[in-house]
């Protein structure tokens, strides 16, 4: 690697690590960014992190990843340790797919932070190969927080809601 | 090349194709049920997506959470690996209605050779010799001799409803035949509520051989030799070889004739392996195909030097073979491979759980496939495999004398493995000496018994 790539890519890592990025992919040819950034995680350390210490690459090409709060790749595996109040329930994605609070675009989201919910009322949608599924709330309360944007790609297990029961 | 493939697997043979498209420069997805969250296959691959709770038919098994993942993560293809759905001709359709290339033969191709029948039939049609048996139901005794005596004995009688070695019984003389029929039927009827029997050649002392196939979307198909896979458990295989010593170069290029002619016909793409039954005359008869890569792939890259899964990925990218396998392929020396099983070594009772430490071997030669490591856990929902342990020699010899130094030297604690009753296999005079069948195993438990 060149002496001029080397600063170049340490002053990415520095730039990285300040703004807590946990993914970072770059194309080159015509631009092409995407940034993750890195959620309050109990990461998993170990491999996870040797293996994405080892791919680092030269500036042209793909993937780079700041080395100190690595999350794991793209699934939020670990628990939300957000919030540590006992009364919160986690309201969890059954399936894979993509995350839309609202029925429709521009149409109200189904709830809001604040709300209360019934166990068994529609809080939101999740496309799954072309149709849409309702998710039912599995436990009454107050929604506190929506944890994922719309639009967002979401595992099976993800966290959706935290519900305060009761 | 595919810009991003979706592996739907797991254990070893996802990082196996996930190392495959690392080496092209293909961005991989992996996905994983809960009890992989720490697996290899997902801390090594670019993307991975938790598709469901532990139980297969709930996650790897569960096809619109595969879909789904390969939907939202934007891949191109998908590796199935082998078993899970590798064979499943619904995924592969499923597939293809959502525009993601399955990498491996097309739909009706799978449909076919999955119906056992059906494969016997085409492959009959294409000529390929079959094992000789009835034409279905045998409605009388006198049909049952007339069929034997075209067979020629010993034969064995089938139940059509049955399994499990009920309703079975074997035939060695048409004077015995009368009454092993009745006693067949009879047994069929109470275990199955169906007494009806067919009836098929009876090989005593079979051999597992099967030919590694590879063919491209252009319509050329080619086979890279022949696998001895005779050292098995319950029809589970443990070793494995390349080549097979009972295959003559004669025997092998007429093969190779067949199966090029016939999987041209049939439309084959992509890898596939033909399995057959030798008997005691070196007479080979088609069993069936398997679709898909096997376990056992890594004996046919030792000897060739070829990468079956990059084939695999450039294949369904539309390469053609002329571009991807060089003029002239050659067995190169002799490979052997063990499938190390988290499993107690005498019991073979599974043994899931946490590995404490993971020495493997090395050296040359010698090379291991697996996806297990320190601190690693075995989780208790999916098959025993936890290792494939291959060598590669000039010879036999030189790589039973491979094998012999590296599974002394793979040390696994915290969980029982096989390791212990594969030395001990290595061992055994009648292994060494190559002179052995698919009743081999069986032998060998009694002596050790």
């Amino acid at each position: 690697m060149k002496p001029q790539d080397m600063k170049d890519l340490r002053e990415l890592i520095e730039f990285l690590k300040e703004y807590q990025v946990a993914e970072f992919d770059l194309d080159r040819g015509d631009t092409k960014i995407r940034l993750k950034f890195s959620q309050p995680a109990a990461a998993s350390a170990g491999i996870a992190d040797i293996a994405k210490l080892v791919t680092a690459v030269p500036v042209a090409s793909a993937a780079v990843a700041a080395p100190s709060s690595a999350a794991p790749p793209q699934s939020a595996s670990a628990e939300p340790a957000a919030d540590p109040d006992a009364n919160l329930h986690i309201v969890k994605s059954p399936i894979v797919g993509t995350f839309y609070g609202s029925p429709s675009p521009g149409s109200p989201p189904f709830v809001s932070p604040g709300d209360h919910v019934e166990k068994g009322q529609v809080i939101c949608i999740v496309e799954a190969m072309k149709l849409m599924n309702e998710i039912e709330a599995d436990a009454s309360g107050e929604v506190v927080k929506c944890l994922i944007s719309n639009g967002q790609p979401i595992e099976f297990g993800q966290p959706l809601f935290s519900i305060r029961v009761g | 090349m595919f810009r991003k493939v979706l592996v739907a697997n797991r254990g070893e043979i996802a990082l196996r194709v996930l190392n495959a498209c690392r080496e092209l420069g293909v961005r991989t997805v992996a996905v994983y049920s809960e009890a992989d969250r720490n697996s290899l296959h997902v801390k090594f691959a670019d993307e991975a997506i938790c598709i469901g709770p532990p139980r297969p038919a709930d996650s790897y098994l569960n096809v619109p959470a595969v879909i789904s993942a390969a939907e939202i993560a934007n891949v191109d293809a998908i590796h199935p690996g082998y078993g899970l759905l590798s064979e499943n001709a619904n995924f592969a359709e499923v597939c293809r209605a959502s525009n993601i290339k399955f990498i491996g033969p097309p739909p009706e191709v799978t449909r076919l050779m999955g119906e056992k029948e059906k494969a016997r039939q085409a492959m009959k049609a294409a000529k390929v010799p079959i094992l000789p048996g009835s034409d279905g139901i045998i409605a009388s005794i006198e049909e049952a001799q007339d069929v034997a005596s075209k067979i020629g004995f010993p034969v064995i009688l089938k139940a059509k409803a049955g399994g499990g070695g009920r309703g079975m019984r074997i035939v060695r003389s048409s004077e015995d035949l009368p009454n092993l029929f009745h006693g067949a039927s009879t047994e069929a009827a109470n275990a199955f509520g169906n007494g009806e029997l067919y009836m098929e050649k009876f090989i005593e002392q079979p051999r597992h051989i099967e030919f590694q196939v590879l063919a491209d979307e252009h319509g050329h198909v080619t086979t890279l030799f022949e696998r001895e896979c005779s050292i098995q458990r319950r029809h589970q295989k443990l070793i494995e070889e390349a080549p097979s010593l009972q295959v003559t170069p004669k025997l092998r290029e007429e093969i190779h004739k067949t199966l090029c002619r016939c999987l041209t016909e049939i439309g084959y793409q992509n890898a596939g392996t033909v399995e057959f039954l030798m008997d005691e005359d070196r007479k080979l008869y088609f069993i069936e195909m398997n679709t898909r890569i096997q376990v056992e792939h890594p004996v046919t890259e030792a000897i060739t030097g070829i990468d079956l899964v990059k084939a695999q990925l450039r294949i369904a990218s539309g390469e053609r073979l002329s571009d991807i396998l060089p003029d002239k392929i050659e067995i190169r020396g002799h490979a052997i491979e063990c499938r190390i099983n988290a499993e107690h070594p005498v019991k073979f009772t599974p043994s899931a759980g946490k590995i404490t430490a993971f020495n493997v071997p090395g050296g040359n030669g010698v090379r291991i496939d697996t996806a297990q490591y320190s601190e690693g856990v075995v989780p208790p929902y999916y098959d025993s495999l936890i290792a494939k342990l291959i060598v590669h020699g000039i010879d036999r010899d030189e790589a039973i004398s491979k094998m012999e130094r590296a599974l002394s030297q793979f040390i696994v604690q915290g969980i029982d493995t096989s390791i212990a009753m594969h030395q001990e296999i290595f061992a055994d005079p009648e292994f060494r000496a190559g002179e052995f069948d698919t009743k081999f195993m069986e032998r060998f438990l009694a002596r050790r018994a």
